[in-house]
């Protein structure tokens, strides 16, 4: 997305600011904190422009006031989400699953007698997200990796997305936050792209799924982990109630659900106890 | 062998000492006929004081608009006594507990940054909750952990043995410090809270963050032990700052529902999320307090 173009946009106000990212943040559990001002300013810059609103002020009321602004409600949600994914996004909720999350349900696990870990990336857009849990999986696991049966679902409503991760070919941009030894030891270098290797590629199942279809979702059983980052905004309040709930029941007890880094379930779900972990949120099923 | 580490900090002579002004100051605060003329009085005793407290209230961190606050009496009219209490406080502090060698500045640091977020975020959760600690929160989560800069400063080696070891093994400082020092830093900071004369309170808080069901001042310590936890979780934090917990399984979460808070209310998410940036608040708050003057106050 092209932010610069903001910058022909009025300034947004502090105080235009706070009523905008309080209704965002009723609407869709998206929080921004004082230091995205600018973010917001510069992705609201182009939905000013897209509607010829000469400033942030008036797009407020029109968001809060015009019963016709469900349209753009949406489009605003698009703007606000549109965070390409990569590899190791968000890298505080990627160290408290490997240095928390993980260790909890192997040791679990283990003393069950259990030697299943089953994930689930839910909109897993291209596949960065579900390639990373492998890579963190094999991590830890590492030299116990042939006593455990591990399986990632990844699931995803856009077909050219699924074929995209399906592939699993990246470029250097979404892998600027992977490390170099893990460069190393999951990707083979094709020309200027890097492929996952096929020891991390099988472990992920692609599947297609909208996440709507209440019934497909239901089927959905028995996961340890499940990323769902961004995708809740997308759901009206009662929908985002009900797969919440679905999602719950897809967990095994002791199992853990991360959203995005800045969303929250407050009023969505009481179900889960949240857990705070060293710069990131997440919610375990008890 | 092994003598008791809180017994060895009984028999040093030269623990640092509070102003007397800034002890005065914290006790006229609980009088019901304080008066503004009395705490400007007071202050003015102490004059390198008094001119910290007003340049303070011209800060970056506590000015409102233009005006500028000339005299002691306006700045208190202006910030309100619960400020004025808390800067005369956290001045005091922080100059009787100043960082002594360089090498130790890293934990110090992390020590004044944990400090003032906990101080901050209980003011926060204070307001949202409604439970109208008047300020006296602040100082509450200000000197918290005033222990372990006593530790630090008496008992180096050990307290940081004991700090390695929390970060190291994931567990809490307390538990570190009892297994190194055979104290830990809520015995040591009650035993300067008691020589220093702090309001019960205040020693109350020190002593019972980490088990505010235990404490006299339940509602203060439960709201002190909630924002040290989210000053953690926030990443400014001394200690221990790996730890991953649960806010609606501790004790102080159990203490605010039992005293008819509305906790469940509260948006932890968001508060979360507010509290993400609040190293900024922190920063521009130690930066005024610690800012040299060309007449430092109790060093002459």
């Amino acid at each position: 997305m092209d932010e610069s173009m903001a910058g022909s946009c009025q300034k947004m106000t502090d105080e235009t600011f706070i009523l905008l990212r309080d209704f965002i943040y009723e609407q869709s559990g998206i929080y921004f904190a004082d230091n995205k001002k600018g973010q917001l300013e510069a992705r609201l810059g182009l939905r000013l422009k897209a509607n010829n609103i000469p400033d942030y002020d008036k797009y407020y009321y029109l968001l809060k006031y015009d019963p016709n602004s469900s349209g753009e409600l949406r489009s605003l949600f698009d703007s606000v989400t549109t965070n390409e994914t990569s590899f190791f996004r968000s890298p505080p909720q990627i160290q408290a699953f490997r240095e928390k999350v993980l260790p909890e349900v192997i040791a679990r696990k283990e003393k069950q007698g259990d030697r299943q870990i089953r994930l689930w990336s839910a909109g897993c857009s291209t596949g960065e997200e579900p390639y990373t849990m492998g890579i963190v999986l094999k991590q830890i696991l590492n030299d116990r990796g042939a006593d455990w049966e591990v399986k990632i679902v990844a699931s995803d409503i856009s077909e050219k997305a699924l074929r995209s991760a399906k592939a699993a070919v990246y470029g250097d941009y979404s892998l600027r936050s992977v490390p170099p030894e893990v460069k190393q030891s999951f990707f083979v270098a094709e020309g200027s792209s890097y492929r996952i290797v096929d020891n991390v590629r099988t472990l992920v199942d692609l599947q297609y799924l909208n996440l709507n279809d209440a019934r497909r979702v239901q089927i959905m059983k028995g996961f340890d982990v499940i990323f769902c980052r961004n995708v809740l905004i997308y759901f009206d309040d009662e929908a985002k109630k009900r797969f919440v709930a679905q999602l719950y029941d897809c967990l095994n007890h002791g199992g853990y659900l991360f959203i995005g880094h800045s969303e929250s379930l407050h009023n969505i779900s009481r179900a889960f106890k949240l857990v705070h972990f060293p710069g990131a949120l997440g919610y375990k099923k008890e | 062998m092994k003598e008791h580490i809180l017994d060895r900090i009984r028999n040093i002579d030269d623990l640092p000492t509070l102003p007397s002004v800034a002890l005065e100051v914290l006790s006229l605060a609980h009088q019901a006929d304080v008066t503004i003329q009395g705490i400007a009085e007071c202050i003015h005793r102490d004059p390198p004081l008094a001119a910290k407290v007003l340049r303070m209230a011209n800060s970056v961190f506590y000015r409102r608009g233009d005006r500028k606050v000339e005299t002691l009496h306006h700045a208190i009219i202006f910030l309100g006594l619960a400020e004025i209490i808390n800067i005369t406080t956290s001045l005091s502090v922080f100059s009787a507990l100043k960082s002594r060698k360089a090498q130790e500045v890293s934990v110090r640091e992390s020590f004044w940054d944990h400090s003032v977020a906990t101080g901050l975020i209980a003011r926060h959760i204070d307001r949202k909750l409604g439970m109208r600690a008047m300020g006296r929160e602040f100082v509450a989560g200000l000197l918290h952990d005033i222990g372990k800069i006593i530790l630090d400063q008496y008992f180096h080696k050990e307290f940081i043995t004991a700090y390695d070891m929390s970060i190291e093994k994931d567990r809490p400082m307390y538990e570190t410090e009892l297994e190194v020092c055979g104290t830990n830093h809520m015995e040591v900071g009650f035993f300067i809270a008691q020589k220093w004369n702090l309001p019960s309170y205040l020693a109350d808080v020190i002593l019972w963050h980490h088990q505010p069901s235990q404490a006299s001042s339940r509602d203060m310590a439960a709201l002190i032990s909630m924002a040290n936890f989210l000053a953690k979780a926030s990443q400014l934090s001394c200690g221990g700052d790996r730890m991953s917990f649960i806010l609606t399984d501790q004790d102080a979460w159990k203490v605010l529902k039992e005293r008819g808070y509305d906790v469940d209310a509260l948006d932890i998410e968001r508060i979360t999320f507010e509290m993400e940036t609040i190293g900024d608040q922190v920063k521009s708050y130690i930066d005024t307090v610690m800012e040299p003057t060309g007449k430092e106050p109790g060093n002459g």
